[in-house]
C-alpha cells in the first residue's frame, strides 16, 4: 500500500495559513493601473495594456514570507487580492460596503457577512482607495465597451436564461483563461531570449513597416515590453529576499534566501539552471499572467515532465535530495493556491470555492517516443495533494496501457484522501481524439495537456479558449431547452419565449417528433450562444490581446502574431451542455411512458410536469421506479444519452469563428449543475423545480442502481472520443469498499477496463453519506474533508447545503 | 419441462461485488436455505419462496398514493401511524401490513410505484440471467474476477445452479460458489467441473453444537469438504465468527486442524467477524425477527484468533 509522508514543519504552517485565510482586497493594482491609462489615455489597447502591467510589476508591493521557499503575491498581503480597474473599475466591494452588507470588525476591516463560504475583507483606506477610482472608469472599462453594443439577439439570449448570459452579467472576463501557457519556452529559454526576438525585429522594420509588418510590428513591441515587465517583476523578487537575507539571524535560512536571491536574478532572464528555478520561473510566470488579465485559469500543463530534466541532474550532481526537492512541490502548490482572487458569494460558489482552476497535468507518454513518461516528479505531485488534502490545483493524472501499477496505487490512495482527486485522462482515447478531431501532430497530440475542470488542450501551442471565452462559459442549459421543446417554446421558470416554437409535447406524433424538436431548439440556443462568444472573441483581439501570453506560445513569436488574433500553433474554442443525463432520462421516460408502453398519456405527462408534479405524486413514482434510467446498462436508457450527446457533438460542429473552424464539444458541468437547477423547472424524469440536474455525463443522482461497473458500461454508450472540450464522470465510492488490502486493486482494475472499453476520464469521490451528514452537523472537525463536485474540488464544509446535498444525493457504491 | 424454462428464484444481483472471492465480480444471490443460523445477516435469503418485503422509508403515504390498500384482496395491508418520511421529508401516513393475513401473493407490491412494498425474490431463467451476468465480463477480466453464485443455499435449487454455472464457464468466465455445505454430495459432484473456487462456510466443528445452534448437525458439511478436496476442488474456508457460539480457541483450533488436512485445496481461511446489520433486514420481511442480537467481536479477539489459525500454516484474512 502506497504510504503518505508528513510535509515539514513550514509547510504544514503554510497550509494552515492558506486553508484558513482571509482574502484580504486592496487597491494596490488598482491604482497603479489607472495612473497608467490615465498617462496612456490614448495609446491603443495593445500597447497601453502592456505598460500597465509593467508599471504594475516595477512598483507593487513584493512579498518573502520567512516560511517561504517559493515566492510570489498577486496583491499587496499574504494570500490577497488585487483589483483590475481596466475590466470591472472599482470592482465589486465598495459598493457591498455602501450597502452595509460588508461591515467593519474589531480588527479595523471591513468583512463579508459570516456564513459566506469565502472569507474576505478589506481596509477602510482601500476602500477608499478604489472609491477614488470610480468616476475615471465608469465610461473606460473595456466592459463598458462589451456591454454597449452587442448584435441582435443577444436579448432574448439572456431573458430566456438557457446560458450563462442570462443574470446580465459583464459580457467579458476571462480572455486568456483555459488554455496552457509555454510553460516549458518560458523555463528553458528565458524573457531575456524572447525579449532579444522581439528587439530585433523592430529594429529591423524601424521605419519599413510594409503590409503585415506593422501587425507584427506593435505585437513585438507589446511582446518586448511584457518581457521587461517579467524581467522588473523577477528582478524585485531577488532584491526582497536580499533585504530579508541581510536581516535574518538564523544561518541556514540566510543561506537560502542568498541562494533563491541568485537564482530569481538568474531567472529573470536566462533559462533555469535547476529544479528549485525551473519551479520558480513557472510561479513567477503564473503571477505575471493573473496580473496581465483577469481570471485567467492558466493551466500548469505537463508540470512533471518539463521540472524532471531539472530535478534529474540536481539529484545526479547531488544538489538536491528527494525530500528537499519533494518541500519544492509541496511550496509550488501551495504557492498556486496563493493565487486566488476574491470573489463576490454567488461567482465564488459558480465557479468553485477556492479553485484557481490552474489544473496541473503528470503522467502520460513521451512525445517523441510514446513510452510512459512516469518520473519521481508524478509520485511528488500526488503526494503533495495526497499529505496536505489540497483540493486545488486539480490534478490530472495521464494514464495509458503502460502506466505503472505503482503509480495507479498512489493515485488511487490520493483519491481515498482528497475527493475527486486526481482525474484519471486516457492517453488510448485522447491522444487520437486530437489528432482527428483538431488536426494534432502525433507529438503534440501525445503532449496534452488539462485546463480548468477537466477540459483539454496542446502544451504551450494551443489557444484551446475551452468553454469559451464569454462569462462565465459556455455553457448551455440543457434543461431549460428540453422545458422549452415541450412547452412551445416558452421557458416554464420564467415565462419568456423562444423565437423556435415547436409546439406541445401532447401535440407531438411521434418519438422521433419529439427529439427533432429537441434538436431544433438546442440547436438555435447553442449558435446564439457561440454568435455572442464570437462577438467577444472580436473584442478580445481588439481590446485585450494577450501579449503577456503569447510571448510563450508556440506559433506567436514565430509569426508576430498575438494569441487572441490566432497566433498559435492550435486553435479552438468550445463550450459544454449541462444536465445531460436529465434530458436523456426525460426523453426515455417520454418514449417508455407515452409511446412505447403507453402508461400515460402526453397530455398527462405534460400537466404532471407543468404542475411541478403537485398531484400527481404517483406518476412520478411510476417514472422514477419503473422507467429505465441512464447508468444501469440498459440498452433502452443509454439509447437516448447517446443520441443527445451525438447530436450536442453534431451542433457543435456547426459552429466556427474567424479565428479556428473548431468549436468543441464538451460534456462536463463545473458545478453549474445545481445552480442551473435552481432555474430550471421541473423535467419529466421525475426531478422537480429548483433540484439539481445530473451533472457532467454521469447518471442523475441516484438513479442508478447497479452499481458503478454499470455506469462505466452506460458511460461509454456513445464514442467519448469525438468530445475535445473534454468530459467527466463522477463516481461515488463507499470507503468500505476499499477497506480490504486488495480494495484500491479493484479499483484498478475497474478503472482500466472502463478506459479500456473507450472511457475518457473518470473521477471518484471515497466518502460516506454517514461522514457527509456529520460534517454537516460538526464542520470544524472535517475542515479537510475535501470532494469533487464535478468540474471541481472543494473543502466539503466551505460548500453551499445545496452543492452538499447534491452528493449525498448521488448513489454510494457500497458491497 | 424444456431446459430453457428452467427458472430459478433469486433475490439479487450485486454488481461490483468485491468481497466475495477474486476480483471484481457480480455475486447472484439465490432464495432457500435449509440452515437457520440466528445470526444470519440475510434473512430474506432463507424462505423458498417469494416474499413480501416492506420499506418503510420509500412509501409516499396513503394520502398520496394508498394503492396497496385496494389492491389488498387478503385485508392484509391498513393505514398505519402517521411519521415524517425520510424519503420525501414530510409527515404522511404510513400503511401498516399483517403478516398473518398476508400471503405474499404480490399484488400490493405491483401496485406500488414507490417500491416501499416489493416482493423479494423473482424467478429468473437461465439464459436471461445469464445475460445480465456476462455484461461485465471485460471487468471480470481485467480484474481476475468472475460470478459468484450465492444464497441462500444455491445448492438447494441443484438444477439451477448447475445449469447456471455451466452457462458460465461456456463463456470462460471463472466461478465461485458460496455454499454452507449442507447438501447431498451428489449436487456438488455434478457442480464440481464447473466450480473454480468453492467458498465454504465452516461454523462450528462440534457437531452438537452445530445442531443446536443451527438446527443440523455439521457431519455432512465436514465430509463435504473433504469430498471437495479430494476431488480437486479448490476451497475458500469461511469461518463466521459469533460471539460465545463459536469464538472459543479450542473450536477455532480444530476449525484450522481441519483445514489442514484438507491439504493444498485449501487456498485461504477468511475470518468474518459477526455484525448485527441483520436486524433491519428482518424487520422488512417479519414483525418479530428471531436475531441474534450481540456485540460485535473485538479486533483484538479477531486477530488472536487469526493467529491460531495462522499455526496451521494456513494463509488467513480478515473480512
Amino acid at each position: 500500500m502506497y504510504k503518505f509522508k508528513p510535509a515539514t514543519e513550514r509547510i504544514i504552517k503554510m497550509h494552515q495559513l492558506i486553508r484558513d485565510r482571509v482574502i484580504q482586497t486592496d487597491a494596490e493594482r488598482a491604482l497603479i493601473t489607472t495612473e497608467s491609462y490615465k498617462r496612456n489615455e490614448h495609446v491603443l489597447p495593445m500597447i497601453k495594456r502592456p505598460r500597465a502591467i509593467y508599471d504594475v510589476c516595477a512598483n507593487m508591493t513584493v512579498r518573502v514570507e520567512d516560511f517561504e521557499i517559493i515566492v510570489g503575491n498577486r496583491a499587496k498581503n499574504f494570500c490577497g487580492s488585487g483589483v483590475e480597474p481596466e475590466w470591472e473599475g472599482e470592482g465589486w466591494i465598495p459598493s457591498m460596503i455602501e450597502n452595509g452588507i460588508w461591515t467593519i470588525q474589531a480588527d479595523g476591516l471591513y468583512h463579508n457577512p459570516e456564513g459566506e463560504e469565502l472569507k474576505l475583507a478589506i481596509s477602510p483606506e482601500d476602500v477608499e482607495a478604489l472609491v477614488s477610482i470610480r468616476d475615471y472608469w465608469k465610461d473606460r472599462t473595456i466592459t463598458t465597451t462589451a456591454n454597449a453594443w452587442q448584435p441582435e439577439g443577444y436579448d432574448e439570449l439572456c431573458k430566456l436564461e438557457v446560458c450563462a448570459n442570462a443574470s446580465g452579467a459583464p459580457l467579458m472576463m476571462m480572455t486568456a483563461g483555459h488554455l496552457t501557457p509555454g510553460f516549458q519556452k518560458i523555463i528553458n529559454i528565458g524573457y531575456g531570449a524572447i525579449r532579444k526576438e522581439a528587439l530585433d525585429f523592430m529594429d529591423a522594420h524601424r521605419n519599413n513597416l510594409m503590409g503585415e509588418d506593422l501587425n507584427k510590428y506593435m505585437f513585438y513591441n507589446a511582446a518586448s515590453i511584457v518581457c521587461d515587465a517579467a524581467i522588473i517583476m523577477i528582478q524585485r523578487y531577488s532584491e526582497a529576499c536580499l533585504e530579508k537575507a541581510k536581516a535574518c539571524q538564523d544561518e541556514s535560512r540566510r543561506d537560502e534566501l542568498l541562494k533563491m536571491a541568485d537564482g530569481l536574478l538568474w531567472i529573470s532572464k536566462n533559462p533555469a539552471r535547476n529544479f528549485w528555478e525551473a519551479c520558480q520561473a513557472a510561479i513567477m510566470y503564473q503571477l505575471f499572467l493573473a496580473l496581465e488579465s483577469k481570471y485567467p485559469a492558466c493551466s500548469f500543463g505537463r508540470f512533471d515532465q518539463y521540472t524532471w530534466p531539472f530535478l534529474k541532474a540536481d539529484l545526479e550532481a547531488e544538489r538536491l535530495t528527494m525530500d528537499e526537492a519533494q518541500e519544492i512541490v509541496d511550496a509550488f502548490f501551495l504557492k498556486s493556491n496563493c493565487f486566488y482572487g476574491a470573489a463576490p458569494e454567488f461567482v465564488a460558489q459558480i465557479t468553485g470555492i477556492g479553485n484557481t482552476y490552474q489544473h496541473t497535468t503528470v503522467g502520460g507518454v513521451d512525445p517523441e517516443t510514446g513510452e510512459d513518461a512516469t518520473n519521481p516528479v508524478t509520485y511528488m505531485a500526488l503526494e503533495t495533494i495526497g499529505r496536505l488534502k489540497l483540493h486545488d490545483p486539480t490534478i490530472s493524472l495521464r494514464v495509458n496501457k503502460n502506466t505503472p501499477d505503482k503509480l495507479w496505487e498512489c493515485a488511487l490512495e490520493t483519491s481515498k484522501l482528497v475527493g475527486g482527486l486526481p482525474l484519471f485522462q486516457n492517453d488510448e482515447i485522447i491522444i487520437p481524439g486530437l489528432m482527428e478531431e483538431l488536426g494534432f501532430s502525433l507529438v503534440d497530440a501525445r503532449n496534452y495537456a488539462l485546463i480548468g475542470c477537466q477540459e483539454i488542450t496542446g502544451s504551450g501551442n494551443d489557444y484551446s479558449a475551452c468553454n469559451g471565452i464569454a462569462p462565465p462559459y459556455a455553457s448551455i442549459h440543457y434543461g431549460v431547452v428540453l422545458n422549452m421543446v415541450i412547452n412551445n417554446g416558452v421557458n416554464a421558470f420564467n415565462g419568456q419565449e423562444c423565437s423556435v416554437k415547436k409546439g406541445y409535447l401532447y401535440e407531438m406524433k411521434s418519438f422521433e417528433e419529439v427529439k427533432e424538436a429537441f434538436k431544433a431548439v438546442a440547436r438555435y440556443i447553442t449558435k446564439a450562444q457561440v454568435s455572442i462568444n464570437n462577438y467577444t472573441e472580436y473584442l478580445t483581439t481588439q481590446y485585450a490581446p494577450l501579449a503577456g501570453l503569447s510571448i510563450s506560445m508556440e506559433g506567436c513569436m514565430e509569426s508576430g502574431k498575438d494569441a487572441t488574433w490566432g497566433g498559435c500553433k492550435y486553435n479552438s474554442y468550445g463550450g459544454t451542455a449541462t444536465g445531460l443525463a436529465t434530458v436523456a432520462d426525460s426523453l426515455t421516460t417520454i418514449k417508455y411512458m407515452v409511446f412505447d408502453k403507453k402508461l400515460c398519456t402526453a397530455r398527462e405527462l405534460y400537466d404532471a410536469v407543468m404542475a411541478n408534479w403537485e398531484g400527481f405524486e404517483d406518476l412520478r413514482q411510476q417514472i422514477l421506479h419503473e422507467v429505465p434510467h441512464y447508468g444501469n446498462a440498459d440498452p433502452y436508457a443509454d439509447e437516448q444519452m447517446k443520441w443527445v450527446c451525438d447530436s450536442y457533438y453534431d451542433i457543435c460542429s456547426e459552429c466556427y469563428s474567424t479565428r479556428t473552424r473548431h468549436f468543441k464539444a464538451g460534456l462536463y458541468s463545473a458545478s453549474d449543475h445545481v445552480f442551473q437547477g435552481y432555474h430550471t423547472w421541473a423535467t419529466p424524469d421525475g426531478r422537480k423545480t429548483g433540484e439539481a440536474l445530473a451533472d457532467a455525463t454521469s447518471p442523475a443522482q441516484g438513479r442508478d442502481i447497479n452499481g458503478p461497473t454499470a455506469v462505466c458500461t452506460s458511460a461509454c454508450c456513445y464514442d467519448q472520443s469525438k468530445f475535445m472540450d473534454g468530459l467527466a464522470l463522477n463516481i461515488r465510492i463507499h470507503p468500505s469498499a476499499l477497506s480490504r488490502d486488495d480494495g484500491v486493486e479493484k479499483l484498478r482494475d475497474m478503472t482500466k477496463t472502463y478506459l479500456n472499453n473507450g472511457g475518457m476520464e473518470i473521477q471518484y469521490n471515497v466518502v460516506s453519506t454517514e461522514t457527509m451528514r456529520a460534517a454537516q452537523a460538526d464542520p470544524q472537525s472535517y475542515r479537510d474533508l475535501v470532494v469533487r463536485i464535478a468540474g471541481y474540488s472543494a473543502y466539503f464544509v466551505e460548500l453551499n447545503a445545496d452543492c452538499q446535498n447534491d452528493i449525498i444525493r448521488r448513489t454510494e457504491n457500497t458491497l | 419441462m424444456k431446459e430453457s424454462d428452467l427458472t430459478g428464484k433469486v433475490y439479487d444481483i450485486q454488481g461490483f461485488s468485491v468481497q466475495d472471492g477474486p476480483g471484481i465480480r457480480t455475486t447472484v444471490f439465490l432464495k432457500g436455505c435449509p440452515l437457520r443460523c440466528p445470526w444470519c445477516h440475510s434473512p430474506e435469503s432463507q424462505s423458498f419462496a417469494a416474499q413480501l418485503s416492506w420499506m418503510a422509508m420509500r412509501c409516499i403515504g396513503v394520502e398520496k398514493c394508498g394503492k396497496c390498500l385496494t389492491a389488498c384482496t387478503k385485508g392484509a395491508i391498513t393505514s398505519g401511524e402517521i411519521t415524517k418520511s425520510i424519503g420525501i421529508g414530510e409527515a404522511i401516513k404510513l400503511i401498516h401490513v399483517n403478516r398473518l393475513l398476508c400471503d405474499d401473493c404480490g399484488d400490493c407490491a405491483r401496485a406500488c410505484h414507490p417500491g416501499g412494498l416489493s416482493m423479494c425474490g423473482a424467478d429468473y431463467q437461465v439464459d436471461d440471467l445469464l445475460k445480465q451476468l456476462c455484461r461485465d465480463i471485460p471487468f471480470y477480466e481485467q480484474s481476475g474476477g468472475g460470478v459468484t453464485v450465492s444464497g441462500g443455499e444455491a445448492l438447494s435449487q441443484p438444477e439451477f445452479t448447475l445449469k447456471l454455472l455451466q452457462g458460465l464457464k461456456a463463456q470462460g468466465v471463472h466461478t465461485a460458489l458460496d455454499t454452507t455445505g449442507f447438501s447431498d454430495y451428489k449436487n456438488i459432484d455434478a457442480v464440481l467441473p464447473y466450480v473454480d473456487l468453492f467458498l465454504y462456510d465452516l461454523k462450528h466443528m462440534d457437531s452438537e453444537q452445530h445442531k443446536k445452534a443451527i438446527g443440523v448437525p455439521n457431519e455432512r458439511i465436514l465430509e463435504n469438504a473433504q469430498k471437495i478436496a479430494a476431488a480437486g476442488g479448490k476451497l475458500q474456508i469461511r469461518i463466521p465468527v459469533i460471539p460465545s457460539f463459536n469464538d472459543s480457541e479450542k473450536n477455532i483450533k480444530s476449525t484450522g486442524k481441519f483445514c489442514k488436512s484438507l491439504g493444498k485445496a485449501v487456498t485461504l481461511v477468511q475470518i468474518l467477524p459477526y455484525h448485527n446489520m441483520g436486524v433491519a433486514k428482518y424487520l422488512r420481511i417479519c414483525d418479530d425477527p428471531k436475531v441474534l442480537e450481540a456485540e460485535p467481536p473485538s479486533e483484538e479477539k479477531i486477530q488472536n484468533l487469526k493467529k491460531i489459525l495462522e499455526c496451521f500454516a494456513l494463509k488467513v484474512t480478515v473480512h
